[in-house]
C-alpha cells in the first residue's frame, strides 16, 4: 500500500512537471530569446562611456502585458541595475534583492539560482540626455518545473537529516522523563483504573486469567506514551490470548477487540515525536488531542461489537460452537 | 461554550510543565534515582532522531516533490469543493492517508506541513491531533497477529480503520471548536 502511494507520488510529480513543461514551451511562456524594450536613465553625473555604468531601469507595464501575452503580475515602476560593456556585447545585470513580477522572477530564478541576480543581454544603447530606449533579452528558460522538482527533493533530504539532528534535544528530554515514568510504577495507578473499564469488553476472558492482567498492562503502557515497553507488553498479552484460541489462525473476539483499543490509543501523555516537532504547541494541542482520542477508542469499541454482529465474523469466531461464554483451558 | 474555550486556553500553558515536573516529583517520591533514570532514558534520543532519518528523508522528498511539481495544490483545489461538504480541508488528507501505514512517516508529514504552514496554524494542528490521537493501525495488526502466527484477523483492521476515519473527522472538528 505504502508502496503505491510513495512511487505514484513520485512517478506522477514528474510526469505532472512534464507536462506544465510541455506546456510552456508551446506556449513560449518565457519568450526564449526575444528582446523586451525598456527604457534606461542615468544618474547625475554618470560618464555614458564607462566600463560598469549604474542606471534606473524602466519597464513600461504595457510593453510588459505585450511582451508575455498578459500572462503574470505588473512590474515597479524602476528597478537598479548596472550596464555592464563585455566581450560579448552590453550586459544588463538588474540589482539582486530587486522584487520582478511573475514570469520574470521565474527566469531570475531559473537563470542565475545561486545569486538570484536578474540578467540579460542589451541591444543597441545610444544615451541622450542621459537616457536611451533599448532592449534586453533574457537567457532563455525551459524545464522549469522539472528544475524545480529535482531541486525539491535535493533540497528536502538535506533538510530532513537537519530537522531529525534538531529533534535529538526535545527526544531525549522526552523519553528521559518517560524512563522515569516507567520506573517509578505510574502504570501500575493507571491499570486500577483501567481495570473496571476494561472489565466488560473482555467476557470471554477468565477475570483472574494472565491473558486480561497482560491487557490492562499492555494498555495502561499505551495510555503513558511508554511506547517502547507498551508493545512487548501486547505481544505478552496476543501470547496468552492465544492460549484461550481454540484456532492456531483465527483471531478471537477477545484479540480483535484489544488490538482495535490498541490502534485506536488512548494516551495521556503526548508520544515523543509529536513534543519533538511540535514544541510548545504539543501543550496547546493536548486537550483536543484527548477528546479525539477518547472519542476514538469509543468508535473503536463500537466498530468491533458492530461488525462482530455480522454473520460472517459470527461464522469465523473460533469459539462459535460452544456458545459465547466458551473457554478452552 | 466560550467559557469551555476560555478554561481550556488557561490549561493548556500547564500541560507540558505539569507532565515534567509530575513525572521527576512522582519518581523522585517513588524512590527512582531520578537523574540516573532519566540519563538512560535520554541516551535513546540520539537513537531515535538517527533512526527516523531514513523514513523522514523518504517521505520528506517524495512530498516536496509532489509539491513542487504543483501537482499538490491541483489535487487539493480539485478535491476541496467536494471536501468542503463534510468541512475536511484538503491540506490534511496526506496526514490522514499516511498515518495507518507509518508511524515515522507520519511524523514527516507533519514536519512538512510544519514547514509549509507554520507550527500554530490550523492545518498543522489538525495534522498535529490526528498524528497524536490514532496509531499506525496496520503495523500494529501486522506484529501482533505476526507474533501469534493469526492469519485470520476477521474484523480487526475494518474496525481499525473505522476508528482511525472517526478520529480523522473528529480531529478537524474538535481542532476548529477548541482552537479555531
Amino acid at each position: 500500500m505504502l508502496n503505491y502511494i510513495w512511487a505514484g507520488l513520485i512517478i506522477a510529480s514528474f510526469l505532472f512537471a512534464l507536462a506544465q513543461d510541455g506546456l510552456d514551451i508551446a506556449r513560449d511562456r518565457y519568450r526564449n530569446g526575444q528582446p523586451l524594450p525598456i527604457e534606461l536613465r542615468l544618474g547625475a553625473g554618470a560618464d555614458p562611456a564607462a566600463k560598469s555604468l549604474p542606471v534606473r531601469v524602466r519597464i513600461s507595464q504595457e510593453e510588459f502585458r505585450k511582451h508575455f501575452g498578459g500572462v503574470g503580475g505588473a512590474p515597479a515602476e524602476e528597478y537598479s541595475a548596472t550596464v555592464e560593456r563585455t566581450s560579448r556585447g552590453m550586459l544588463l545585470r538588474f540589482k539582486p534583492g530587486e522584487s520582478f513580477p511573475a514570469p520574470l522572477s521565474v527566469i531570475r530564478d531559473n537563470t542565475s539560482p545561486d545569486d538570484k541576480e536578474l540578467r540579460g543581454a542589451l541591444g543597441e544603447v545610444n544615451f541622450t540626455d542621459g537616457a536611451a530606449r533599448t532592449t534586453v533579452t533574457f537567457p532563455p528558460v525551459r524545464f522549469v518545473k522539472l528544475n524545480a522538482i529535482t531541486n525539491a527533493a535535493f533540497e528536502f533530504a538535506k533538510t530532513a537529516v537537519t530537522i531529525a539532528l534538531g529533534l535529538i534535544g526535545a527526544l531525549a528530554l522526552w523519553l528521559g522523563l518517560v524512563k522515569i515514568a516507567e520506573r517509578s510504577g505510574l502504570v501500575n495507578l493507571v491499570v486500577i483504573a483501567a481495570r473496571p473499564l476494561l472489565r466488560p469488553l473482555f467476557p470471554q476472558v477468565p477475570p483472574d486469567h494472565p491473558a486480561f492482567g497482560m491487557i490492562t498492562l499492555s494498555l495502561a503502557a499505551n495510555v503513558l506514551g511508554l511506547g517502547n515497553a507498551g508493545t512487548p507488553l501486547g505481544i505478552r498479552a496476543m501470547e496468552e490470548l492465544q492460549k484461550l484460541n481454540p484456532t492456531d489462525d483465527t483471531a478471537t473476539d477477545p484479540m480483535v477487540m484489544f488490538l482495535a483499543i490498541n490502534t485506536a490509543s488512548v494516551q495521556i501523555v503526548p508520544p515523543p515525536t509529536l513534543v519533538a516537532i511540535m514544541g510548545l504547541e504539543a501543550g496547546r494541542i493536548y486537550f483536543p488531542m484527548m477528546l479525539v482520542t477518547g472519542l476514538g477508542t469509543v468508535a473503536a469499541i463500537v466498530a468491533v461489537k458492530v461488525l462482530g454482529l455480522l454473520p460472517g465474523y459470527r461464522a469465523s469466531d473460533p469459539n462459535k460452537p460452544a456458545g459465547s461464554g466458551a473457554v478452552k483451558r | 461554550m466560550n467559557t469551555f474555550r476560555a478554561v481550556i486556553e488557561l490549561v493548556s500553558p500547564f500541560v507540558l510543565p505539569v507532565l515534567i515536573v509530575g513525572f521527576v516529583a512522582y519518581g523522585w517520591a517513588r524512590g527512582v534515582r531520578v537523574y540516573e533514570v532519566f540519563i538512560e532514558g535520554a541516551k535513546e534520543g540520539f537513537g531515535v532522531a538517527v533512526t527516523i532519518i531514513p523514513y523522514l528523508v523518504a517521505i520528506l522528498f517524495a512530498i516536496a516533490m509532489f509539491r513542487a511539481s504543483g501537482a499538490m495544490d491541483l489535487i487539493i483545489d480539485g478535491l476541496r469543493p467536494a471536501l468542503s461538504v463534510i468541512g475536511f480541508p484538503p491540506e490534511v488528507l496526506p496526514m490522514a492517508i499516511v498515518r495507518p501505514l507509518t508511524g515515522s512517516g507520519s511524523a514527516a508529514v507533519l514536519l512538512e506541513m510544519k514547514q509549509q504552514y507554520g507550527a500554530d496554524s490550523l492545518l498543522t494542528r489538525i495534522a498535529g491531533v490526528i498524528y497524536g490521537s490514532s496509531e499506525t493501525t496496520f503495523y500494529v495488526i501486522a506484529v501482533y497477529f505476526g507474533a501469534v502466527n493469526i492469519r485470520k484477523t476477521r474484523h480487526a483492521l475494518p474496525a481499525g480503520l473505522i476508528a482511525d476515519l472517526v478520529a480523522v473527522l473528529l480531529a478537524v472538528y474538535v481542532v476548529r471548536w477548541m482552537l479555531g
